[in-house]
Protein backbone atom coordinates (compact mmCIF):
# COMPACT_ATOMS: atom_id res chain seq x y z
CA UNK A 1 0.00 0.00 0.00
CA UNK A 2 3.15 2.53 0.75
CA UNK A 3 4.06 2.87 -3.05
CA UNK A 4 -0.07 3.65 -3.80
CA UNK A 5 -0.13 6.10 -0.56
CA UNK A 6 2.72 8.96 -2.60
CA UNK A 7 1.07 9.01 -5.65
CA UNK A 8 -2.47 9.70 -4.13
CA UNK A 9 -1.63 13.07 -2.68
CA UNK A 10 0.16 14.36 -6.12
CA UNK A 11 3.53 14.72 -3.65
CA UNK A 12 5.92 12.41 -5.33
CA UNK A 13 8.00 13.46 -7.80
CA UNK A 14 9.18 11.24 -10.57
CA UNK A 15 6.34 10.37 -12.84
CA UNK A 16 3.22 11.57 -11.24
CA UNK A 17 4.58 15.37 -12.14
CA UNK A 18 5.97 14.41 -15.92
CA UNK A 19 2.41 12.46 -16.17
CA UNK A 20 0.64 15.77 -15.17
CA UNK A 21 3.12 17.82 -17.81
CA UNK A 22 2.01 15.71 -20.68
CA UNK A 23 -1.43 15.97 -20.12
CA UNK A 24 -1.51 20.01 -19.75
CA UNK A 25 0.85 19.96 -22.70
CA UNK A 26 -2.00 18.03 -24.48
CA UNK A 27 -5.11 19.11 -23.00
CA UNK A 28 -3.90 22.94 -24.15
CA UNK A 29 -3.21 21.61 -27.56
CA UNK A 30 -6.52 20.00 -27.46
CA UNK A 31 -7.49 23.37 -26.58
CA UNK A 32 -5.89 25.37 -29.05
CA UNK A 33 -7.24 23.14 -31.54
CA UNK A 34 -11.07 23.51 -30.05
CA UNK A 35 -10.73 27.45 -30.29
CA UNK A 36 -9.79 27.73 -33.32
CA UNK A 37 -12.43 25.39 -34.66
CA UNK A 38 -14.68 26.97 -32.79
CA UNK A 39 -13.69 30.70 -34.20
CA UNK A 40 -13.88 29.00 -37.76
CA UNK A 41 -17.44 28.52 -36.90
CA UNK A 42 -18.45 31.63 -35.42
CA UNK A 43 -17.28 33.50 -38.46
CA UNK A 44 -19.33 31.21 -40.37
CA UNK A 45 -22.50 31.93 -38.80
CA UNK A 46 -21.92 35.28 -38.39
CA UNK A 47 -21.63 35.44 -42.22
CA UNK A 48 -24.49 33.63 -43.09
CA UNK A 49 -26.86 35.22 -40.70
CA UNK A 50 -25.49 38.39 -42.58
CA UNK A 51 -25.82 37.91 -45.60
CA UNK A 52 -29.68 36.25 -44.92
CA UNK A 53 -30.25 40.55 -43.08
CA UNK A 54 -30.44 38.39 -39.78
CA UNK A 55 -28.27 39.18 -36.14
CA UNK A 56 -26.08 36.99 -35.36
CA UNK A 57 -26.67 36.28 -31.48
CA UNK A 58 -23.92 33.75 -29.85
CA UNK A 59 -25.11 31.00 -28.48
CA UNK A 60 -24.75 31.00 -24.41
CA UNK A 61 -23.14 28.25 -23.87
CA UNK A 62 -21.00 26.49 -26.62
CA UNK A 63 -20.73 23.14 -25.36
CA UNK A 64 -17.16 21.90 -25.45
CA UNK A 65 -15.99 18.84 -27.01
CA UNK A 66 -15.07 17.41 -23.36
CA UNK A 67 -17.74 16.93 -20.87
CA UNK A 68 -17.51 18.53 -17.54
CA UNK A 69 -16.40 15.75 -14.71
CA UNK A 70 -19.48 14.80 -12.37
CA UNK A 71 -20.14 13.70 -9.07
CA UNK A 72 -20.94 9.70 -9.11
CA UNK A 73 -24.48 9.08 -9.42
CA UNK A 74 -24.37 6.11 -6.81
CA UNK A 75 -22.32 4.10 -4.51
CA UNK A 76 -20.08 1.91 -6.42
CA UNK A 77 -21.30 -1.41 -6.45
CA UNK A 78 -18.26 -2.47 -4.09
CA UNK A 79 -19.87 -1.50 -0.76
CA UNK A 80 -19.31 -4.53 0.56
CA UNK A 81 -15.41 -4.52 -0.14
CA UNK A 82 -15.03 -1.36 1.54
CA UNK A 83 -12.24 -1.58 3.65
CA UNK A 84 -10.98 -5.11 2.33
CA UNK A 85 -8.09 -3.65 0.14
CA UNK A 86 -5.32 -6.53 -0.61
CA UNK A 87 -1.68 -6.05 -0.39
CA UNK A 88 -0.54 -5.64 -4.09
CA UNK A 89 2.38 -6.39 -5.49
CA UNK A 90 4.17 -2.79 -7.11
CA UNK A 91 2.61 -1.44 -10.47
CA UNK A 92 -0.36 -3.29 -9.94
CA UNK A 93 -2.41 0.29 -9.79
CA UNK A 94 -1.85 0.30 -13.25
CA UNK A 95 -4.81 -2.59 -14.57
CA UNK A 96 -4.60 -5.31 -16.41
CA UNK A 97 -5.53 -5.02 -19.86
CA UNK A 98 -8.41 -7.10 -20.60
CA UNK A 99 -11.28 -8.50 -18.46
CA UNK A 100 -10.19 -10.38 -15.61
CA UNK A 101 -11.57 -11.48 -12.51
CA UNK A 102 -11.96 -8.07 -9.88
CA UNK A 103 -13.01 -4.46 -11.20
CA UNK A 104 -13.07 -4.29 -14.93
CA UNK A 105 -13.21 -0.43 -16.62
CA UNK A 106 -14.73 -1.21 -19.90
CA UNK A 107 -14.11 2.34 -21.52
CA UNK A 108 -9.99 1.74 -20.79
CA UNK A 109 -10.10 -2.29 -21.28
CA UNK A 110 -8.42 -2.55 -17.50
CA UNK A 111 -9.19 -4.84 -14.78
CA UNK A 112 -7.99 -4.00 -11.44
CA UNK A 113 -7.65 -6.08 -8.05
CA UNK A 114 -10.48 -4.20 -5.55
CA UNK A 115 -12.39 -1.79 -5.66
CA UNK A 116 -9.58 0.92 -3.88
CA UNK A 117 -7.49 0.64 -7.11
CA UNK A 118 -10.08 0.91 -9.19
CA UNK A 119 -11.50 4.24 -7.89
CA UNK A 120 -8.68 5.58 -8.18
CA UNK A 121 -8.22 4.45 -11.75
CA UNK A 122 -11.84 6.07 -12.41
CA UNK A 123 -10.42 9.26 -10.61
CA UNK A 124 -7.47 9.33 -12.72
CA UNK A 125 -6.43 11.35 -15.85
CA UNK A 126 -6.31 8.59 -17.80
CA UNK A 127 -10.04 7.58 -17.43
CA UNK A 128 -10.92 11.01 -17.62
CA UNK A 129 -9.35 10.86 -20.97
CA UNK A 130 -10.59 8.15 -22.13
CA UNK A 131 -13.73 8.71 -21.52
CA UNK A 132 -13.64 12.39 -22.91
CA UNK A 133 -14.10 14.05 -19.25
CA UNK A 134 -12.07 17.36 -18.52
CA UNK A 135 -11.30 16.62 -14.96
CA UNK A 136 -13.44 19.81 -14.37
CA UNK A 137 -16.17 20.15 -12.23
CA UNK A 138 -18.85 22.79 -13.43
CA UNK A 139 -19.52 25.47 -10.64
CA UNK A 140 -23.42 25.41 -9.42
CA UNK A 141 -25.13 28.62 -8.62
CA UNK A 142 -27.50 29.10 -5.93
CA UNK A 143 -30.66 27.99 -8.32
CA UNK A 144 -29.51 24.85 -9.25
CA UNK A 145 -28.73 23.83 -5.40
CA UNK A 146 -32.12 25.18 -4.24
CA UNK A 147 -33.36 22.11 -7.29
CA UNK A 148 -31.24 19.86 -6.07
CA UNK A 149 -32.09 20.41 -2.38
CA UNK A 150 -35.75 20.39 -3.62
CA UNK A 151 -35.06 17.06 -4.71
CA UNK A 152 -33.49 15.56 -2.57
CA UNK A 153 -36.40 16.65 -0.30
CA UNK A 154 -38.85 15.01 -2.42
CA UNK A 155 -37.38 11.32 -3.22
CA UNK A 156 -36.44 11.22 0.73
CA UNK A 157 -40.68 12.08 1.38
CA UNK A 158 -41.41 9.48 -1.79
CA UNK A 159 -39.17 7.04 0.10
CA UNK A 160 -40.70 7.60 3.29
CA UNK A 161 -44.41 7.54 2.11
CA UNK A 162 -43.45 4.23 -0.05
CA UNK A 163 -41.91 2.47 3.28
CA UNK A 164 -45.33 3.29 5.15
CA UNK A 165 -47.02 1.95 2.13
CA UNK A 166 -44.75 -0.90 2.24
CA UNK A 167 -45.47 -1.11 5.72
CA UNK A 168 -49.42 -0.83 5.71
CA UNK A 169 -49.13 -3.72 2.68
CA UNK A 170 -47.50 -5.88 5.32
CA UNK A 171 -49.42 -5.79 8.12
CA UNK A 172 -52.54 -6.38 5.24
CA UNK A 173 -50.80 -9.66 4.06
CA UNK A 174 -50.03 -10.62 7.25
CA UNK A 175 -53.68 -10.45 8.48
CA UNK A 176 -55.04 -12.26 5.12
CA UNK A 177 -52.94 -14.82 6.19
CA UNK A 178 -53.76 -14.96 9.64
CA UNK A 179 -57.26 -14.92 8.43
CA UNK A 180 -57.11 -17.45 6.01
CA UNK A 181 -55.33 -19.94 8.77
CA UNK A 182 -58.14 -19.24 11.41
CA UNK A 183 -60.65 -20.20 8.91
CA UNK A 184 -58.52 -23.30 8.04
CA UNK A 185 -58.69 -24.18 11.74
CA UNK A 186 -62.31 -23.52 11.96
CA UNK A 187 -63.09 -25.20 8.86
CA UNK A 188 -61.03 -28.60 10.56
CA UNK A 189 -62.78 -28.10 14.18
CA UNK A 190 -65.44 -28.15 12.39
CA UNK A 191 -64.87 -31.42 10.76
CA UNK A 192 -64.00 -32.55 13.81
CA UNK A 193 -67.10 -31.48 15.38
CA UNK A 194 -69.12 -33.28 12.54
CA UNK A 195 -67.34 -36.47 12.58
CA UNK A 196 -67.46 -37.05 16.29
CA UNK A 197 -71.17 -36.22 16.48
CA UNK A 198 -72.86 -38.72 14.20
CA UNK A 199 -69.99 -41.14 14.52
CA UNK A 200 -70.51 -42.51 11.58
CA UNK A 201 -67.25 -43.57 10.34
CA UNK A 202 -65.17 -40.96 7.98
CA UNK A 203 -67.29 -40.05 5.17
CA UNK A 204 -64.62 -38.81 3.23
CA UNK A 205 -64.07 -42.05 2.47
CA UNK A 206 -68.28 -42.68 1.57
CA UNK A 207 -67.89 -39.69 -0.86
CA UNK A 208 -64.85 -41.33 -2.45
CA UNK A 209 -65.85 -44.55 -2.67
CA UNK A 210 -69.15 -43.13 -4.08
CA UNK A 211 -67.72 -41.56 -6.24
CA UNK A 212 -65.09 -44.08 -7.63
CA UNK A 213 -66.36 -46.50 -10.36
CA UNK A 214 -64.40 -49.31 -10.79
CA UNK B 1 -14.69 28.84 -12.64
CA UNK B 2 -14.69 25.70 -12.52
CA UNK B 3 -12.48 23.44 -10.07
CA UNK B 4 -10.68 19.89 -10.80
CA UNK B 5 -12.75 17.41 -9.49
CA UNK B 6 -10.12 15.88 -7.34
CA UNK B 7 -7.89 17.97 -4.99
CA UNK B 8 -4.54 16.90 -6.43
CA UNK B 9 -3.97 19.95 -8.13
CA UNK B 10 -5.40 22.50 -5.02
CA UNK B 11 -2.80 20.56 -3.04
CA UNK B 12 -0.12 20.95 -4.96
CA UNK B 13 1.41 23.90 -3.71
CA UNK B 14 3.40 25.31 -6.19
CA UNK B 15 0.68 26.66 -8.92
CA UNK B 16 -2.61 27.21 -6.16
CA UNK B 17 -4.61 29.74 -8.33
CA UNK B 18 -8.00 29.03 -6.59
CA UNK B 19 -9.92 30.78 -4.30
CA UNK B 20 -8.05 32.18 -1.21
CA UNK B 21 -9.39 32.69 2.09
CA UNK B 22 -7.28 34.61 4.63
CA UNK B 23 -4.53 34.87 1.76
CA UNK B 24 -4.41 31.32 0.95
CA UNK B 25 -5.32 28.30 -0.25
CA UNK B 26 -8.24 27.35 2.07
CA UNK B 27 -7.60 23.33 2.06
CA UNK B 28 -4.51 24.29 3.96
CA UNK B 29 -7.14 25.76 6.85
CA UNK B 30 -6.87 21.87 7.53
CA UNK B 31 -3.36 20.76 9.11
CA UNK B 32 -1.22 18.32 6.55
CA UNK B 33 -2.10 15.27 8.23
CA UNK B 34 -5.57 15.34 8.41
CA UNK B 35 -5.36 16.38 4.85
CA UNK B 36 -3.55 13.96 3.92
CA UNK B 37 -5.52 11.36 5.53
CA UNK B 38 -8.74 12.79 3.89
CA UNK B 39 -7.31 12.63 0.25
CA UNK B 40 -6.11 8.92 1.12
CA UNK B 41 -9.66 8.17 2.25
CA UNK B 42 -11.70 5.97 0.48
CA UNK B 43 -14.51 7.97 1.21
CA UNK B 44 -13.05 11.01 -0.49
CA UNK B 45 -11.92 8.98 -3.68
CA UNK B 46 -15.68 7.60 -3.65
CA UNK B 47 -17.40 9.86 -2.91
CA UNK B 48 -16.63 13.01 -2.75
CA UNK B 49 -15.10 12.95 -6.39
CA UNK B 50 -16.53 15.66 -8.82
CA UNK B 51 -18.93 17.24 -6.45
CA UNK B 52 -20.04 21.04 -6.90
CA UNK B 53 -22.14 22.84 -4.25
CA UNK B 54 -25.37 21.19 -5.77
CA UNK B 55 -24.22 17.58 -5.96
CA UNK B 56 -22.61 18.06 -2.51
CA UNK B 57 -26.34 18.11 -1.32
CA UNK B 58 -26.22 14.48 -2.19
CA UNK B 59 -23.82 13.35 0.27
CA UNK B 60 -24.68 16.01 2.62
CA UNK B 61 -27.70 14.88 3.44
CA UNK B 62 -27.15 11.36 4.09
CA UNK B 63 -24.80 12.52 7.32
CA UNK B 64 -25.51 11.02 10.24
CA UNK B 65 -22.94 12.84 12.88
CA UNK B 66 -20.36 15.27 12.98
CA UNK B 67 -16.79 14.66 14.06
CA UNK B 68 -13.14 14.88 13.17
CA UNK B 69 -11.31 11.81 12.76
CA UNK B 70 -11.38 8.46 14.89
CA UNK B 71 -9.87 5.42 15.85
CA UNK B 72 -6.13 4.37 15.75
CA UNK B 73 -5.73 4.84 12.38
CA UNK B 74 -7.52 8.86 12.60
CA UNK B 75 -9.99 7.98 9.79
CA UNK B 76 -11.88 10.91 9.21
CA UNK B 77 -15.72 11.55 9.02
CA UNK B 78 -17.78 11.97 5.86
CA UNK B 79 -18.60 15.32 8.13
CA UNK B 80 -14.78 15.96 7.73
CA UNK B 81 -14.30 15.35 4.32
CA UNK B 82 -17.36 17.38 3.03
CA UNK B 83 -16.27 20.15 4.57
CA UNK B 84 -12.40 20.28 3.00
CA UNK B 85 -14.69 19.37 -0.48
CA UNK B 86 -16.23 22.74 0.60
CA UNK B 87 -13.05 24.53 1.39
CA UNK B 88 -12.11 23.50 -2.54
CA UNK B 89 -15.28 24.69 -3.86
CA UNK B 90 -15.39 27.52 -1.80
CA UNK B 91 -19.29 28.22 -2.77
CA UNK B 92 -20.88 31.53 -2.87
CA UNK B 93 -21.96 33.61 0.15
CA UNK B 94 -25.18 32.66 -0.63
CA UNK B 95 -25.25 29.01 -0.85
CA UNK B 96 -23.65 28.48 2.38
CA UNK B 97 -26.52 30.86 4.18
CA UNK B 98 -28.74 28.37 2.05
CA UNK B 99 -27.09 25.19 3.35
CA UNK B 100 -27.11 27.29 6.45
CA UNK B 101 -30.62 28.06 7.09
CA UNK B 102 -32.19 25.13 5.93
CA UNK B 103 -34.40 22.83 8.78
CA UNK B 104 -34.21 19.72 6.91
CA UNK B 105 -31.34 18.69 7.20
CA UNK B 106 -29.44 19.37 10.58
CA UNK B 107 -26.15 17.53 9.51
CA UNK B 108 -26.26 20.07 6.71
CA UNK B 109 -26.53 23.52 8.54
CA UNK B 110 -23.62 21.91 11.05
CA UNK B 111 -21.36 21.31 7.87
CA UNK B 112 -21.90 24.92 7.20
CA UNK B 113 -21.87 26.54 10.53
CA UNK B 114 -18.53 24.61 10.74
CA UNK B 115 -17.42 26.15 7.41
CA UNK B 116 -18.60 29.49 7.79
CA UNK B 117 -16.28 29.58 10.97
CA UNK B 118 -13.48 28.40 9.08
CA UNK B 119 -13.58 30.73 5.64
CA UNK B 120 -15.32 33.67 6.72
CA UNK B 121 -13.01 35.89 7.50
CA UNK B 122 -14.80 38.83 9.20
CA UNK B 123 -15.18 37.78 12.74
CA UNK B 124 -18.50 39.76 13.57
CA UNK B 125 -19.95 38.49 10.11
CA UNK B 126 -19.53 34.82 12.12
CA UNK B 127 -20.76 36.17 15.01
CA UNK B 128 -24.08 37.38 13.34
CA UNK B 129 -24.28 34.71 11.24
CA UNK B 130 -24.28 31.83 13.70
CA UNK B 131 -25.42 33.29 16.87
CA UNK B 132 -28.75 32.69 15.62
CA UNK B 133 -28.63 28.79 15.54
CA UNK B 134 -27.48 29.49 19.45
CA UNK B 135 -31.38 28.38 19.69
CA UNK B 136 -31.13 25.17 17.85
CA UNK B 137 -31.77 22.27 20.38
CA UNK B 138 -31.68 19.49 18.28
CA UNK B 139 -29.45 16.59 19.09
CA UNK B 140 -26.35 15.90 17.04
CA UNK B 141 -24.43 12.34 17.34
CA UNK B 142 -20.68 13.24 17.40
CA UNK B 143 -17.63 10.66 16.42
CA UNK B 144 -14.72 10.77 18.90
CA UNK B 145 -11.74 9.74 19.05
CA UNK B 146 -12.80 6.62 20.62
CA UNK B 147 -16.52 6.39 20.34
CA UNK B 148 -19.64 8.15 20.09
CA UNK B 149 -20.91 11.42 22.15
CA UNK B 150 -24.48 13.25 21.85
CA UNK B 151 -24.25 16.70 21.40
CA UNK B 152 -26.24 19.89 20.28
CA UNK B 153 -26.70 22.00 17.74
CA UNK B 154 -26.52 25.18 19.92
CA UNK B 155 -23.80 23.18 21.74
CA UNK B 156 -21.87 22.89 18.40
CA UNK B 157 -22.09 26.49 17.42
CA UNK B 158 -21.03 27.42 21.23
CA UNK B 159 -17.97 25.14 20.71
CA UNK B 160 -17.43 27.08 17.26
CA UNK B 161 -17.11 30.18 18.56
CA UNK B 162 -15.82 29.45 21.52
CA UNK B 163 -13.25 26.50 21.41
CA UNK B 164 -9.90 26.74 19.58
CA UNK B 165 -10.28 22.98 18.35
CA UNK B 166 -13.08 21.62 16.51
CA UNK B 167 -13.56 18.37 14.55
CA UNK B 168 -9.75 17.98 14.36
CA UNK B 169 -9.12 21.22 13.06
CA UNK B 170 -7.67 24.31 14.48
CA UNK B 171 -10.19 27.19 14.51
CA UNK B 172 -8.88 30.40 12.76
CA UNK B 173 -8.41 33.39 15.33
CA UNK B 174 -11.67 35.09 16.12
CA UNK B 175 -11.71 38.15 18.86
CA UNK B 176 -14.08 37.19 22.14
CA UNK B 177 -17.44 38.39 21.61
CA UNK B 178 -17.22 41.31 24.22
CA UNK B 179 -13.87 42.43 22.40
CA UNK B 180 -15.58 43.30 19.32
CA UNK B 181 -18.47 44.89 21.55
CA UNK B 182 -15.66 47.20 23.39
CA UNK B 183 -15.21 48.34 19.84
CA UNK B 184 -18.46 48.39 18.71
CA UNK B 185 -18.06 45.91 16.10
CA UNK B 186 -20.70 44.00 17.78
CA UNK B 187 -24.14 44.96 19.32
CA UNK B 188 -24.45 42.81 22.77
CA UNK B 189 -26.05 39.92 22.24
CA UNK B 190 -30.05 39.56 23.04
CA UNK B 191 -30.95 36.26 23.86
CA UNK B 192 -34.51 34.91 23.41
CA UNK B 193 -33.14 32.13 25.26
CA UNK B 194 -31.42 35.03 28.12
CA UNK B 195 -35.10 36.69 28.52
CA UNK B 196 -36.17 33.26 28.79
CA UNK B 197 -34.05 31.98 31.45
CA UNK B 198 -34.21 34.83 33.24
CA UNK B 199 -37.98 34.76 33.52
CA UNK B 200 -37.80 31.17 34.98
CA UNK B 201 -35.22 32.46 37.64
CA UNK B 202 -37.94 34.91 39.10
CA UNK B 203 -40.04 32.03 38.99
CA UNK B 204 -37.79 29.97 40.73
CA UNK B 205 -37.36 32.84 43.20
CA UNK B 206 -41.22 32.94 43.52
CA UNK B 207 -41.71 29.02 43.87
CA UNK B 208 -38.79 29.38 47.28
CA UNK B 209 -36.48 27.07 47.90
CA UNK B 210 -38.30 24.35 46.10
CA UNK B 211 -37.20 25.11 42.42
CA UNK B 212 -34.12 25.17 44.03
CA UNK B 213 -33.99 21.31 45.24
CA UNK B 214 -35.15 20.52 42.10
CA UNK B 215 -32.34 22.30 40.43
CA UNK B 216 -29.88 21.07 42.41
CA UNK B 217 -31.85 17.46 41.67
CA UNK B 218 -31.21 17.78 38.07
CA UNK B 219 -27.82 19.44 38.06
CA UNK B 220 -25.38 17.62 36.49
CA UNK B 221 -21.94 18.06 38.04
CA UNK B 222 -19.79 17.08 34.92
CA UNK B 223 -21.07 20.15 33.37
CA UNK B 224 -18.72 22.39 32.03
CA UNK B 225 -20.55 25.44 33.41
CA UNK B 226 -20.85 26.72 30.47
CA UNK B 227 -23.98 29.18 29.72
CA UNK B 228 -24.99 27.42 26.64
CA UNK B 229 -24.92 24.26 28.39
CA UNK B 230 -27.09 25.86 31.54
CA UNK B 231 -29.54 27.84 29.31
CA UNK B 232 -30.07 24.14 27.47
CA UNK B 233 -30.15 22.16 30.74
CA UNK B 234 -33.26 24.64 32.25
CA UNK B 235 -35.26 24.85 29.06
CA UNK B 236 -35.13 21.31 28.99
CA UNK B 237 -36.35 21.01 32.37
CA UNK B 238 -39.56 23.32 31.53
ZN1 LIG C 1 -11.01 3.62 -17.23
Amino acid sequence: MGDRKAGAYGTSTGGDTAFRKTWDRDEYAAKAVERDQRIKEEGKARHEAAAAGKKYVRRASTPPDARDTEARKARLNVADQVGKTSIVPAGAGQGKRGKGAGFYCDACDLTFKDNLQFVEHLNSKQHLVATGESGEVRRATLEEVKDRFEWLKRKRDEETAKDAVDLGTRIENAREIEEKEREEKRRKRNEKRRKTKDGMGVPEVKVENDGNIF
Amino acid sequence: MAHQADAKRALDERGYTGALIRGDNPLKLFEKPVRDRIVDSYYWKEQCFGLNAATLLDRAVELSFIGGTYGVAQKPTPFLCLAFKLLQITPGREIIMFYLEQEEYKYLRALAAFYIRLAWEKDEDVYKTLEPYLNDMRKLKRRTREGWALTYMDQFIDDLLINTRVCATTLPKINPRLFLEDEDRLEPRESALGEELEEMENEDEDAGSEGEVEEVANGDAARNGRSISEQRERSEER
